[in-house]
C-alpha cells in the first residue's frame, strides 16, 4: 500500500515546548499539532507568547526544551542542531512578519529570486521565472523592477508572501501580517492568504482579525500567559468559549473592531 | 607673492613629484586598509565572544596608536628591509583598517534586525545574510564618513616625512632646507594639499546627495 500525499498527516507537531528568556518563562510546556492543509488561527492577548511560539517553529527562537517536528523531520532542541538541519527546516517553513522585512536595496524581483538561488541553488533564470509567476499570483507583476520602498504596505506584504512561497514551503507562518496596515490595505493581504488557504496550504496565523479567524481558519488556538488556554473549531470558540479568559479577550477584541 | 610664485616656478617638478608620491601612498594605504577595515568590522560584530574580543583589542590598539608612532614602529620594527614607501604604506593601511572598521561597523549595525531575521527565516546562511543583506546596505550608509576618512588619510601621508618618504611635505622641507624659504614652500605645499582635499570634499558632497536620492 502506498500512502497518497493528499492524505492528511501531521505537518507540524510541537511537543512540550518551553521557552525562557532569562528566568522569565514565556512558553510553558506547549504542545500542539497542525494537520497538513489545515489553517490554524493563533489568538490571544498581547504578551501571551504567540510570536515566540511561531518563531520556535522555524527555530528563529530556540526553545529551552521540547521537540519540533515539521513534515516528519524532528528536531530535539536540547541536542545540538546542525546548520544543515536548520536550513532544511527553514526552507520547508515560510514566514511572514508584521513589518514585511523586504530587502530595500534589492528590486522586488530580486527580493524573491535571490533567496531561491542561495537556499535552493536555482539558476537566476529559473528563480526569476518562479518569482514572476508568484508576483502575478499576488497581482504585482508590474512591480517587478521597482524597489520595495516604492510600494504600499499592502503591496510589500504581498511581495513578502511571494518571497516566502518561492521556496516552495510546506508550511506558512504569519505573525500579525496585517497589523501594520490600514484596514483597506490589510484586505488585499487577507485576500491572498485566503486564496492560499483554499489551495490547501498548511498555515499558522497569529492574528487579531477575528473575521479572518472565523471565516478562514479550520482551528483556533487561544493562548494566554505562555500556555494554550483552549482550542477548537472556530464556531465553538467564537460562539461558546469555555474559558472566561477567552470570553474576556474576545469581547475586548470585538469591541475594538 | 612674487617670491612664492618664483619658488613654485623653480621647484614645481620636485613638488609635483612629491604630490604624486603622496597620492600614491594614500591610494595604496586605502586599497589595503579599507578591505581590512571591513574584515575587522565583521569580526567585531561576530557572535563568537573570543573572536570578537580579540578583534576589538586589535582595533583599539590600532586606533590608540598615533599614525606618527605607527609609521616609526613599522619602519623600525619589521625585521626585513623595506623601503620607506612600503613601510609608510603598511603603517597607514593599519591605521586606516582600525579607524574605518569602526565607521563600517556603525553602518553594518544600522541595518534593521528584521531584515536579517527575514533572511534567516528564508533559510539563508549567516554568510549569505552578511554578503547579500548586511554588507551592501551597511557599506552604503558608511560611504560618506568613509570618504571623509579618505581625505584625512591623504593629509596623514604628510607624516611619512618622518621615515624619509619623498612625499610632498618632505620635498617642501628639503627644498626649504637649501633655500631657507620655509614659509613659501609650506604655503605652496598647503595649496597643493588643499586643491586635492577640496576637490575630494566636493565629490563627497555629490555622492552624499546621490545616495540620499535613492533611499
Ligand atoms: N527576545 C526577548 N527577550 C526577552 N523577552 C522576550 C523576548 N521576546 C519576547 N519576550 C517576552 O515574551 C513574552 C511573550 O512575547 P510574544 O511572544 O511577543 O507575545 P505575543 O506575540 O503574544 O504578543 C512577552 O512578555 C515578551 O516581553
Ligand atoms: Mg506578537
Amino acid at each position: 500500500m502506498t500512502t497518497s500525499p493528499a492524505l492528511p498527516h501531521d505537518a507540524i507537531v510541537l511537543q512540550n515546548v518551553e521557552k525562557q528568556f532569562g528566568d522569565h518563562v514565556v512558553l510553558n510546556n506547549v504542545s500542539m499539532s497542525v494537520s497538513s492543509g489545515e489553517v490554524v488561527a493563533l489568538i490571544g492577548p498581547s504578551g501571551a507568547g504567540k510570536s515566540t511560539l511561531l518563531r520556535c517553529i522555524n527555530l528563529l527562537e530556540r526553545p529551552t526544551s521540547g521537540s519540533i517536528t515539521v513534515e516528519g523531520v524532528t528536531i530535539q532542541v536540547d541536542h545540538s542542531i546542525k546548520a544543515k538541519e536548520l536550513a532544511a527546516l527553514r526552507s520547508r517553513v515560510g514566514m511572514v512578519f508584521q513589518s514585511f522585512n523586504l530587502f530595500p536595496h534589492l528590486t522586488v524581483l530580486r527580493n524573491i529570486s535571490l533567496p531561491q538561488q542561495r537556499v535552493l541553488g536555482r539558476s537566476q533564470a529559473e528563480a526569476e521565472e518562479r518569482a514572476m509567476t508568484l508576483l502575478e499570483r499576488v497581482g504585482l507583476a508590474d512591480k517587478a523592477k521597482q524597489y520595495p520602498g516604492r510600494c504600499s504596505g499592502g503591496q510589500q506584504q504581498r511581495i513578502a508572501i511571494a518571497r516566502a512561497l518561492a521556496l516552495d514551503p510546506k508550511v506558512m507562518l504569519f505573525d500579525e501580517p496585517t497589523s501594520a496596515l490600514d484596514p483597506e490595505l490589510g484586505l488585499e493581504v487577507l485576500a491572498v492568504m485566503r486564496e492560499l488557504a483554499d489551495e490547501g496550504m498548511t498555515m499558522v496565523v497569529v492574528t487579531h482579525e477575528m473575521q479572518f479567524a472565523r471565516d478562514v481558519s479550520d482551528h483556533v488556538v487561544v493562548m494566554s500567559d505562555g500556555a494554550i488556554l483552549e482550542e477548537g473549531k472556530p464556531h465553538e470558540i467564537f460562539a461558546s468559549p469555555s474559558q472566561p479568559r477567552t470570553r474576556a479577550f474576545l469581547r475586548a477584541v470585538l469591541d475594538r473592531q | 607673492m612674487t617670491e612664492i610664485w618664483n619658488d613654485w616656478l623653480t621647484h614645481h617638478d620636485q613638488l609635483l613629484g612629491g604630490l604624486w608620491v603622496s597620492l600614491r601612498l594614500a591610494f595604496m594605504a586605502l586599497l589595503l586598509g579599507l578591505p581590512a577595515g571591513l574584515v575587522l568590522a565583521v569580526g567585531a560584530s561576530s557572535r563568537r565572544r573570543v573572536l570578537r574580543g580579540f578583534i576589538v583589542v586589535v582595533i583599539e590598539i590600532g586606533r590608540g596608536t598615533p599614525a606618527l608612532v605607527m609609521l616609526q614602529v613599522v619602519y623600525n620594527g619589521i625585521p626585513v628591509t623595506l623601503t620607506g614607501f612600503v613601510c609608510a604604506y603598511i603603517a597607514l593601511a593599519l591605521t586606516t583598517a582600525a579607524y574605518t572598521s569602526e565607521i563600517i561597523r556603525g553602518g553594518l549595525q544600522s541595518v534593521p534586525g528584521g531584515e536579517i531575521e527575514a533572511g534567516r527565516a528564508l533559510g539563508m546562511s549567516s554568510f549569505d545574510v552578511l554578503r547579500d543583506i548586511v554588507i551592501p546596505q551597511g557599506l552604503r550608509i558608511a560611504i560618506p564618513p568613509l570618504m571623509g576618512f579618505c581625505i584625512l588619510m591623504f593629509q596623514a601621508t604628510s607624516l611619512a616625512f618622518i621615515i624619509a618618504v619623498p612625499e610632498l611635505t618632505s620635498q617642501a622641507r628639503s627644498i626649504a632646507n637649501n633655500t631657507f624659504h620655509y614659509l613659501n614652500l609650506f604655503v605652496i605645499a598647503g595649496v597643493l594639499y588643499a586643491i586635492v582635499t577640496v576637490s575630494a570634499s566636493l565629490v563627497t558632497e555629490q555622492v552624499e546627495k546621490k545616495l540620499q536620492r535613492h533611499v
